[in-house]
């Protein structure tokens, strides 16, 4: 052995062969020899000898996920019902006429719910609702259109909230709650979920001619 | 005490349905308030047959605050951000379509009045010619100046301290003078508890006793927090060693009720709150008052 452990430490180029049977000769004593060194052949595989080989595999611990289908309708999320302790899916609407403002009061609400460990549902908006202002002119009876009047909601859904944190919740919520905005908090229902969708008339009408 | 925390446990969770709007229109210096509280079951309270006698008084204090109606002036700092904000935004928008109107009108104008200007090859707008854009912005500045906001901060409404409307972009709360033994003192009104009804039930005796009728929405079941206190060794005994007093947190939603002249409330800002309560209770009292 000793004297093949001299041999490596003199010579620093080796062809090749040589260099791996002195590692797999002295496997014992830790040789820092770079394997790029090596010009390994295409059938011998010099990764496997190398000590931080299959270190950092993962893939195999994930588990198997059914691959998603692509046309998925739209379903509910469950809604929690409220138990003794804890509220259960709440909508924390907030609407007003400026977009700006109602975004950002939505958007602070939803970085509290972070912040505060309550879990965040959903987080979307209704559509807007537009006002026309009519005013009547003093001589006569014509109508003329004068301001309309957009009004945005945006809904961020909790799905439970603790009923101790609720009070501290809604304190903060109501001393940061800007001029010209509206917050209502409401328990979430199917029908609520329901208004979201466009009818479809046809569609009703076919399924009454079905059951008829 | 363990009972009453027992009846509190049992106590079915209110669903609540609150739409809280701050409009300009309507109540000035309020919130629109609009609670539809559903009780789930009728409250059971279960009978204790034994309880553990407690030497320490208690007591239910409500904490009555007043919303601030209007945003706070920004420091100058502020200002001059929001400031160069407001600037940059404008200097990187899209011209709107009222403004590439008057542009448009003011074009036709110098067309119009050049030399060789001949009517016929222009394009048939219509109403435009008419009523220009000017003619709008005008008739605009016009109603604007009939339009008288309300003043935001009025001086003698902010120095009266038993206005609710002081301070308008501030948080208030209520004071009231109070016998507490044999002197008195300012602090947030409370009661003794009684036997049979929940600490919150007490709270809102509390708010119903004062002199001025408030409607108040409270915010949830549980204290936001405590005070502790001690009578002085020569008067305690084997019974009474102290009280205990539990505060909650309320919101007012009415405005202005028919109050009774000279009664001893006052509607303070935090940083007024050192005048007027005793330090120790004071350090409790800031912990739980969200405000500046």
């Amino acid at each position: 052995m000793n004297p093949l452990l001299r041999q490596l430490q003199m010579s620093v180029t080796r062809p090749a062969l040589v260099l791996n049977q002195a590692l797999t000769l002295c496997r014992a004593t830790p040789s820092i020899q770079h394997p790029v060194w090596c010009t390994a052949s295409a059938n011998e595989r010099q990764y496997r000898s190398m000590p931080t080989h299959r270190i950092g595999r993962w893939k195999y611990l994930v588990p198997k996920q059914a691959p998603k289908k692509k046309k998925d309708r739209h379903k509910m999320k469950p809604i929690i019902p409220a138990t003794n302790r804890a509220y259960g899916t709440l909508n924390v609407t907030v609407s007003g006429y400026d977009m700006t403002m109602v975004e950002h009061y939505s958007q602070y609400i939803h970085n509290l719910c972070n912040r505060l460990g309550v879990q965040v549902a959903e987080s979307f908006a209704l559509p807007t609702k537009t006002t026309e202002v009519m005013l009547v002119h003093e001589q006569g009876t014509k109508m003329e259109a004068d301001a309309v009047l957009k009004t945005h909601q945006r809904v961020v859904q909790m799905s439970s909230l603790n009923a101790a944190l609720s009070s501290v919740f809604m304190d903060v919520l109501l001393k940061n709650q800007p001029e010209g905005v509206q917050l209502s908090v409401k328990e979430q229902t199917e029908a609520d979920y329901r208004a979201r969708f466009k009818e479809r008339p046809e569609l009703l009408g076919l399924m009454a001619q079905i059951n008829k | 005490m363990a009972a009453p925390c027992r009846r509190m446990a049992s106590r079915p969770l209110f669903q609540f349905l609150t739409c809280f709007s701050r409009t300009a229109v309507g109540n000035t210096g309020f919130r629109q308030f609009s609670t539809a509280s559903v009780c789930r079951a009728t409250l059971q309270v279960k009978n204790v047959t034994e309880r553990a006698s407690s030497p320490w008084t208690l007591m239910a204090a409500v904490c009555l605050q007043r919303l601030p109606v209007i945003t706070a002036d920004g420091s100058p700092i502020e200002q001059e951000f929001k400031n160069m904000l407001l600037q940059m935004e404008m200097e990187k928008s899209v011209m709107s379509d009222h403004e590439l109107r008057l542009l448009d009108d003011a074009e036709r104008l110098r067309r119009k009045q050049s030399a060789d200007y001949d009517s016929d090859e222009e394009e048939d707008h219509g109403k435009q010619d008419i009523l220009l854009g000017q003619d709008l912005e005008d008739a605009w500045e016009q109603k604007l100046h009939r339009f008288q906001p309300a003043p935001r901060a009025r001086a003698d409404v902010d120095e009266d301290l038993t206005s609710a409307q002081r301070c308008l972009a501030d948080l208030l709360v209520l004071l009231a003078e109070q016998q507490v033994g044999d002197e008195k003192l300012w602090l947030l009104p409370q009661t003794q508890w009684q036997e049979g009804e929940t600490l919150r039930q007490t709270a809102e005796r509390a708010l119903a006793s004062l002199p001025a009728g408030f409607k108040a929405t409270f915010l949830g079941n549980a204290p936001c927090g405590v005070y502790k206190y001690k009578l002085p060794k020569a008067v305690r005994t084997e019974s009474s060693v102290g009280t205990k007093v539990f505060f909650f947190k309320a919101i007012l939603s009415d405005s202005a009720p028919p109050k009774a002249p000279n009664a001893p409330l006052l509607w303070v800002k935090k940083s007024e709150l050192q005048q007027y309560l005793k330090p120790a209770y004071m350090m409790k009292v800031d912990r739980f008052i969200l405000a500046v």
